[in-house]
């Protein structure tokens, strides 16, 4: 039988959701909705009778404070009605819990031909809606057609009796499950079956490929198990495997490396080896914190006697560009099972997050898949969603708008878990697979979603892009099993742990059984979301929320009677060998037969052509501006500009301090609204140890050098880090490239030599950072296809690529949490003190950017300088003479300078004078020195009793007392060069500003 | 002596477990983390127990109204245990999803003795959405509560998205006419927010942040009093420690009205119940 809850607030309550909806179609398209109210949907097939239905609906589904439930459509009066659903197959949360629900509550489980499927409505009424505006409403705000679908109802349209007619959205594939052999009679052939089959085959592996499956060794083998050509499977599988996502072809490939100002050539073979793998390494022997780096899902270092933290950052930028909320849910859902998949398993403890987006105001003629403006909306919410219902603290996170994000936007997403140093005794960071362990997949389901998302994610976004990748992340199902693995490892349980994220099993159990040597799995066995999939997709679906794990046979039962109190739903699908083989079988009959050495089988290494033309060469100067004469107009300007206004009502959405351990919090100062440099959080309570993270994106500088773009990230990663109490000898990196595409192509591609040479640039730049910072990259990851071919006014497709883009992301361990230090004044009377000296570099600077201009002065980072300053603000610190710190960023001092003014709700007077100047790039006026993004600088207040002591630390050292704390007006005065008052400005004014785009967000 | 036994309900996307049983061990209990099924297969029994905290967290991903299902399934398994466990004049506290499942499980408000009939409710924040901020509260004096004895005014973060309190304006009226509502939201000196945002965050009838039954034993609330567990955990304690420095005072990292409101609980049990 198939029956339709529909379960609505009371009249008289608020409809928040309806509300929201009223708010947007005005701000967004002018459309005004007079009145709206929304109906859950809640759509259930089985074999439950009418009664229990009916006791189902009061007991569950209705609320009776609050709501209004009915087995027939709900009599609200509308002008228009639009029903919104998932497509068959998209991940449904809440109708799975609310079989979970049905379950408990009258013992009834759910068979194949069953299902509750969960809808919605809005029941909108306005004199002035037409079908068109409802439409747009339906399309553009409710739903996306990748995974949901709608249906319009006008007043007369709708049928009192029938509603909204909605049908189970249950998937039936009517298929048989096989596999194929795929014959490779000639490069050719196995080419145009990569087309066909969406495999993303390197033209270059196709001969070694086809020379491994004709060699007569292994013909003779796998005849013994029944096959001869390869099987479908077995492709897939080495499209896994040898795709970008999984391989890092591009970091390892070789580059011929020109620099157009000289005409020499070098040749870079394997960036991620010269560049991060050995300078990591070297620091690894340096630095005995570093615990492990470089080969798990995630890095880690010590925390204290008892406790290592691990951390990685991951993108989930092409799923997020076409279905912004499914994407990044799916995308901090992913990240959070890495540390759980890192040594025996961590526990989460925190987690940041990173959006670069185009223009949300874009007018123009360019389609991207979906708006800006929508796309920041769902990704926000994804994150949201995913973090919350995590149980993890988002203490961290930046928003940046370009218009090359446009093309594809980018979702940063980092995790960091904690665990105890020693498991029963062992080293917890060490894991392996043994011969006779069995495999365990954990958690979600497989299903036919996320099947080629690493091939689709190792490719630019176009008009053919499938769109089966994109999923709806599960934190609830995640959570259970979180929980459950964690019970597992502490009792020893568990020797080989990882996750199921890009390629699946077959990236999973591949690798895991790399350790063995060999393993056979058993794809029958794998549970299923419904019937009728083939064999390789059930070996490389994507689906969420699934971990694999070895288990010694003698641990079988005890593993499985925590994973039933857990409801974790764990099953055994194979076991690992020491065969030398992979082999997997479907009902006993052999569908891969691969030896585990395959992918060493000299598979060739990409190429790339680079051309470095410096930005002298490419035409590049600094442009013409004299020095402005309103700088109180020209400071509020750049408060409202996007990247540096106010973006609180992002971080509010997220719980930033479940777990109890929040020291310094994303928002920070008087009025808990200025985002803060770093956060700090004790991940072990009975400890007074913090953790310091922070993150810095300046893509903008890669307009003149990726090579400086990468330093002063690094540079202003480190510096937040410091400001808060962050501890100079001990900094782990973590790296996220993206990078639009740089394998040249005439047609397709002709910047791309150039592109190829800002990525080695920034590579070069990596290593000399970390090296002199003493850096040791703990994790890292590349996404390297950002580039979008837009639909234009006239049916043309245009190709947006983003800047060269690397987040950074660095942490710290701070021995007593007691001495960190918050970014706002404290104290009237307080000395200012500007460390670090000020050049003039505003190149890509925000205030160019104001005026639509580029130069040629990006900062440059001065190591043994700076490196020497951040220890001495670290002893000042240690030693208490510090009562506020902050980093000079993205817009200079005059923007930071009001930052710490909103901060603090005290005046503060400054005078530039005063300020350590560095005229190597000629002299600076005052607006250069309040817009210059010179690396390297901190703003600091000191109690005046401290003066001594604190000037003492920096002898010799760029350290200017400009200025001071007052109560006696709430003023930021900047006192120019010739001792004139150029800035003078009330906190209220600067608060206007840097709340007016988007300060009326909730 | 013996040892006050806090139980902290974990298990199915509850997530704030590990820290209300760090504030316990603070306040001087024991605290056990039992997974829900535990309770619900009588491998571990309620009656063991002295207190018992619902914490926070999105049971069941919240999906079909907060609390709601968590509710359900313990009213199904152990819903007797759970009166016995108050008529035994046990304590039980729900913070943010416990109080949203409290309310469901009729738990609270509990008037008439009954502890089974829903007639309140926490719903949607008028905002439209969720919410991490830190609130003040100011504590009704008159109030039975045993958690908030001789607590006047207090700072803790909420983080939710249903925090609403709603009910009909004659329970309302018994409510504060038995002082049963014990935190409303207010302003740095304790006045109430009158309604006023971000003040009162989610639009809560009369700025109510928490209500406890006549007995003031059992306490449902939607600020996490177990978030402030440290100094560092306020927003302000930077600011705050600075002036305290300059005034040659130290500062105890672990003088919170977050422990102060689990220690009121555990001294209640070490002194009515041993």
């Amino acid at each position: 039988m198939i029956s339709c809850i529909e379960i609505a607030l009371k009249n008289e309550l608020r409809d928040a959701d309806a509300s929201s909806l009223i708010k947007k179609a005005d701000s967004y398209f002018g459309i005004h909705i007079e009145h709206a109210r929304s109906v859950n949907m809640v759509t259930i097939e089985s074999d439950l009778t009418l009664k229990q239905i009916e006791q189902v609906k009061d007991e569950i589904f209705t609320n009776p404070v609050t709501q209004v439930s009915s087995l027939e459509p709900l009599d609200i009066d509308f002008d228009w009605c639009i029903w919104v659903g998932f497509r068959p197959g998209v991940k449904d949360n809440p109708g799975a819990t609310a079989m979970e629900a049905i379950k408990d509550f009258s013992g009834k489980t759910f068979g194949p031909q069953e299902g509750i499927y969960t809808s919605k409505r809005y029941c909108l009424k306005g004199a002035a809606l037409v079908r068109e505006d409802v439409e747009k409403i339906a399309s553009e705000l409710l739903s996306n057609s990748i995974i949901q679908q709608f249906k319009v109802f006008s007043a007369e349209e709708w049928d009192k009796k029938t509603g909204a007619n909605v049908k189970p959205a249950r998937v039936i594939l009517d298929h048989v499950p096989c596999f194929e052999v795929i014959s490779i009679d000639s490069d050719a052939q196995l080419a145009a079956i990569s087309d066909q089959r969406n495999l993303a085959l390197n033209p270059k592996d196709i001969p070694v490929i086809r020379e491994y499956f004709l060699d007569a060794k292994v013909l003779a083998s796998r005849k013994e198990k029944g096959l001869e050509k390869p099987t479908d499977v077995e492709l897939e599988y080495i499209s896994q495997a040898r795709s970008d996502h999984c391989n890092h072809n591009t970091f390892q490939g070789i580059f011929r490396y020109t620099d157009a100002s000289t005409n020499e050539t070098v040749i870079e073979d394997n960036l991620f080896k010269t560049y991060i793998k050995e300078p990591t390494l070297k620091l690894k022997d340096k630095k005995d914190w570093v615990v492990s780096v470089l080969w798990d899902n995630a890095g880690v270092g010590t925390f204290d006697d008892e406790n290592n933290y691990v951390v990685t950052g991951e993108t989930h930028n092409s799923p997020s560009n076409m279905e912004a909320y499914g994407g990044a849910i799916t995308g901090i859902v992913g990240v959070y099972r890495d540390p759980l998949g890192t040594g025996l398993g961590s526990k989460l403890f925190m987690g940041s997050f990173g959006f670069c987006v185009g223009d949300v105001n874009y007018k123009g003629a360019l389609k991207p898949p979906l708006h800006p403006r929508r796309l920041l909306d769902g990704v926000i919410e994804g994150v949201k969603d995913g973090g919350n219902k995590s149980g993890v603290p988002t203490t961290f996170g930046q928003t940046l708008f370009n218009p090359g994000y446009m093309g594809k936007s980018l979702v940063f997403v980092t995790a960091l878990g904690i665990m105890p140093n020693q498991v029963k005794g062992k080293p917890s960071h060490e894991k392996k697979t043994s011969p006779g362990e069995l495999i365990i997949m954990s958690g979600g389901r497989v299903g036919k979603d996320g099947i080629h998302g690493v091939t689709a994610s190792s490719e630019s976004y176009s008009e053919n892009t499938p769109a089966g990748h994109v999923q709806i992340g599960d934190p609830y199902t995640q959570k259970k099993m979180h929980d459950f693995l964690l019970i597992c490892r502490d009792e020893g349980l568990i020797p080989f742990i990882t996750d199921n994220g890009g390629g699946g099993l077959s990236s999973s159990v591949g690798e895991s059984a790399m350790i063995s040597n060999g393993c056979e799995v058993w794809l029958d066995k794998v549970p299923l979301k419904y019937e009728g999939l083939d064999m390789w997709e059930i070996w490389i679906s994507e689906s969420q929320e699934r971990m694999t794990i070895a288990v010694k046979p003698e641990n079988l039962d005890r593993f499985m009677e925590l994973s039933a109190e857990h409801e974790v739903e764990s099953t055994v699908i194979g076991k690992y060998t020491d065969t030398g083989k992979l082999h997997i079988k479907y009902k006993d009959e052999t569908c891969a037969y691969v030896d585990m050495d395959l992918l060493d089988k000299g598979f060739p290494s990409w190429e790339f052509d680079a051309l470095w033309l410096p930005p002298d060469m490419r035409g590049l100067t600094e442009p013409v501006i004299s020095t402005p004469l309103d700088f109180n107009s020209l400071l509020l300007s750049m408060m409202e500009r996007p990247n540096i206004c106010s973006k609180e009502w992002i971080l509010r959405q997220y719980d930033h301090e479940v777990q109890g351990g929040s020291v310094i919090k994303p928002l920070v100062g008087v009025k808990h609204n200025i985002p803060s440099d770093a956060s700090v959080t004790r991940p072990v309570l009975s400890s007074s140890r913090g953790l310091a993270f922070s993150q810095s994106l300046l893509p903008w500088y890669s307009k003149i050098d990726a090579y400086h773009m990468m330093t002063c990230s690094i540079d202003e990663a480190v510096r937040r880090l410091i400001s808060v109490g962050g501890d100079f000898n001990h900094i782990g990196g973590l790296d996220n490239f993206c990078w639009p595409n740089i394998q040249f192509d005439e047609k397709k591609n002709p910047d791309g030599k150039f592109k190829a040479a800002q990525l080695v640039r920034a590579c070069r730049a990596l290593k000399e950072t970390c090296e002199s910072y003493e850096i040791p990259l703990l994790s890292g990851k590349d996404s390297m296809y950002v580039d979008g071919h837009l639909e234009g006014a006239y049916g043309e497709r245009m190709k947006i690529s983003a800047l060269e883009t690397v987040q950074i992301s660095a942490t710290s361990v701070i021995k007593d949490v007691l001495k960190c230090v918050s970014m706002e004044p404290k104290i009237s009377g307080d000395l200012v003190y500007v460390l670090g000296s000020t050049a003039n570099e505003l190149g890509a600077s925000e205030y160019y950017e104001m005026f639509h201009r580029t130069g040629l002065n990006v900062p440059h980072v001065d190591f043994e300088a700076s490196k020497k300053l951040y220890q001495a603000v670290q002893a000042a610190i240690e030693n208490e003479l510090v009562a506020s710190c902050h980093a000079v960023a993205r817009g200079g001092l005059g923007v930071h300078l009001s930052y710490m003014l909103m901060a603090g709700q005290l005046g503060l007077e400054i005078d530039l004078p005063a300020l350590a100047l560095n005229e190597r790039n000629g002299s600076l006026t005052d607006e250069k020195i309040l817009f210059s993004e010179s690396s390297g600088r901190f703003i600091i207040t000191v109690a005046r009793e401290n003066k001594a002591a604190f000037e003492a630390l920096f002898k010799g050292m760029p350290c200017g007392c400009s200025g001071k704390v007052t109560d006696q007006h709430d003023h930021l005065k900047i006192s120019g060069m010739n001792k004139d008052l150029r800035v003078d400005l009330s906190v209220k004014q600067v608060e206007a500003a840097f709340n007016k785009a988007f300060g009326d967000k909730i | 002596m013996k040892k006050v036994n806090a139980l902290v309900l974990t298990g199915f996307g509850l997530n704030c477990d590990t820290e209300t049983a760090f504030v316990f061990e603070r306040a001087g209990a024991v605290a056990h983390r039992v997974h829900i099924n535990a309770l619900v297969s009588g491998k571990v029994k309620l009656a063991d127990f002295q207190i018992l905290a619902f914490g926070g967290g999105f049971s069941w991903g919240d999906d079909h109204g907060a609390g709601v299902i968590q509710a359900l399934k313990l009213k199904n398994h152990i819903g007797k245990d759970l009166l016995e466990f108050v008529a035994d004049k046990k304590l039980i506290i729900g913070i943010c999803n416990g109080f949203q499942a409290l309310v469901n499980l009729g738990l609270l408000p509990g008037l008439d003795g009954d502890y089974t009939k829903r007639s309140v409710s926490v719903t949607y924040n008028d905002c439209g959405n969720f919410r991490d901020q830190w609130v003040h509260l100011a504590a009704n004096s008159q109030s039975p509560c045993v958690f908030t004895q001789g607590i006047k005014t207090a700072d803790f973060p909420v983080r939710h998205g249903e925090g609403k309190f709603i009910s009909d304006p004659a329970i309302l009226e018994r409510l504060e006419k038995n002082n049963q509502v014990v935190f409303q939201y207010a302003d740095k000196k304790g006045q109430l927010a009158k309604g006023e945002f971000p003040l009162n965050p989610n639009g809560s009838v009369n700025d109510i942040a928490g209500i406890c039954d006549p007995t003031g034993r059992v306490f449902g609330l939607m600020p996490h009093p177990e978030a402030y567990n440290h100094v560092t955990n306020h927003p302000d304690w930077t600011r705050e420690a600075q002036k305290q420095k300059r005034a040659g005072r130290l500062v105890d990292p672990e003088q919170t009205i977050g422990i102060q409101l689990f220690k009121n609980a555990v001294d209640y049990i070490n002194h009515s119940l041993f």
